[in-house]
């Protein structure tokens, strides 16, 4: 228990930079999904190609290759920017192609009927987009949304294998000194559990309003 | 940044050792996280009351912690205990434990997604309500959960390359011990993850397939 409470300390900086991490990710992410979905349902074909081909890699290479892929190639393109910027841009390209699922799914799922209204009384794509079908859109989008950000926190985890110094890092250093993995692979999940299950609840809320107004 | 050509084919035979391993933890993997998920979705459907709260925490748990820690709480932990496990059993017992979790929810969808009228139609029929879960409801259902088992197969295959952090020589544990050899990390990262794309597309396709014997009519 001593040895925990020792730790708390360094598990705490571990914990902020998951945090930071984690939301910065979150941002790119949902700015990718967004412009990702956009250009799927109303851009010109090549543009539309360009983002199946970026949704087909995502689906089909892990998480891990692409973070050991930008942590080793980066110095050599000549590239230097800090691990942190690294990690939460493949974090973020990661799951913005799982954003753009999210949102794409959430738009189509709209009646074409509503868009049909919209012509009849005279509305462009623009103002049908964001006066009728955005708002509905963004409703239904919200609990694929956060399991996504569920996603996304867990997925943070990785960077500990690169060397950055999230709170799954830390346990792991503090475990190959101390020799004491139950106890702070244990507090580790607690934070990670913390902080997901949170969101979870947060989607159950979303999800259960949206039965009710259907 | 040059691309040498020849290095990325000389890659290719050292990463399909590593493929060997990563195919070799991925089999069992799905087929086990298909199979434990059955006792979960009857836990979570059961009308015990305290058999469906332990059931539940145990999902809540696996589901809301990154399959990564679960991973070196079983590979440390163990060692700890004096049974020390390899890190490949380490690796397969946390994707089975959390993928279980994720499978049982699908079947859960599935099952909750044939109408009950069915049910009913079935019990008017008067067959018993085992038979009409097995003739009636068990058919539809598992039509409905291939596409999203195939998702959650493709994210299965993918996370087997965490083991490669507890020291199991899979594909990507090669490629990085190889590119720390060579430098030539383009050539040996674009092959790994070609590697990757199509061990993922074999699998979705053969899940298609699957789909398309199922389907009726």
């Amino acid at each position: 228990m001593e040895l925990l409470w020792v730790s708390l300390p360094l598990l705490g900086r571990g914990t902020l930079v998951t945090l930071m991490l984690a939301s910065a990710s979150v941002i790119l992410a949902t700015a990718i999904g967004v412009a990702g979905a956009l250009i799927q349902l109303f851009a010109p074909a090549v543009l539309r190609w360009l983002i199946e081909l970026y949704l087909y890699l995502v689906r089909g290479v892990p998480l891990l290759v692409l973070l050991f892929a930008m942590y080793y190639a980066l110095p050599y393109a000549g590239i230097m920017v800090e691990p942190e910027v690294g990690g939460i841009v493949v974090i973020g390209a990661y799951f913005g192609a799982f954003m753009t699922e999210v949102f794409r799914a959430a738009v189509l799922a709209i009646p074409t009927s509503q868009w049909e209204a919209g012509r009849v009384i005279g509305l462009g794509t623009t103002r049908i987009m964001l006066d009728i079908i955005a708002p509905q859109a963004l409703r239904i989008a919200g609990p694929p949304f956060i399991n996504t950000c569920i996603m996304v926190v867990k997925g943070t985890s990785l960077v500990a294998i690169i060397g950055l110094a999230d709170i799954t890092y830390v346990g792991r250093q503090i475990v190959e000194r101390t020799l004491a993995p139950f106890i702070i692979f244990g507090a580790v999940a607690f934070v990670y559990f913390v902080i997901c299950y949170l969101l979870s609840r947060i989607g159950r809320r979303l999800e259960e309003r949206l039965d009710h107004a259907q | 940044m040059n691309f040498d050509f020849s290095l990325f084919l000389r890659s290719i035979p050292v990463l399909a050792e590593g493929l060997q391993t990563t195919v070799a933890l991925a089999l069992p993997a799905l087929i086990l996280s298909a199979l434990w998920a059955v006792p979960v979705v009857m836990g979570l459907l059961s009308p015990a009351r305290p058999l469906v709260l332990l059931t539940r925490t145990y999902v809540e748990i696996v589901r809301n912690t990154p399959v990564l820690v679960q991973m070196f709480f079983l590979f440390f932990g163990s060692g700890m205990l004096g049974f020390p496990i390899s890190g490949f059993m380490a690796g397969l017992i946390a994707l089975v434990l959390q993928n279980g979790a994720y499978v049982a929810e699908i079947y859960r969808g599935g099952i909750r997604g044939v109408p009950q009228r069915q049910t009913e139609a079935g019990l008017a029929l008067g067959l018993a309500p085992r038979a009409v879960f097995r003739i009636v409801v068990l058919p539809q259902a598992l039509r409905k959960v291939i596409p999203p088992l195939s998702n959650q197969g493709v994210l299965i295959i993918k996370d087997t390359s965490l083991v490669a952090a507890i020291a199991v020589a899979e594909m990507t544990l090669q490629a990085r011990m190889l590119a720390d050899r060579t430098a030539a990390v383009f050539e040996i990262f674009l092959a790994l993850a070609l590697m990757y794309v199509a061990l993922t597309a074999v699998f979705s396709g053969v899940m298609r397939l699957l789909e398309r014997r199922l389907r009726i009519a």
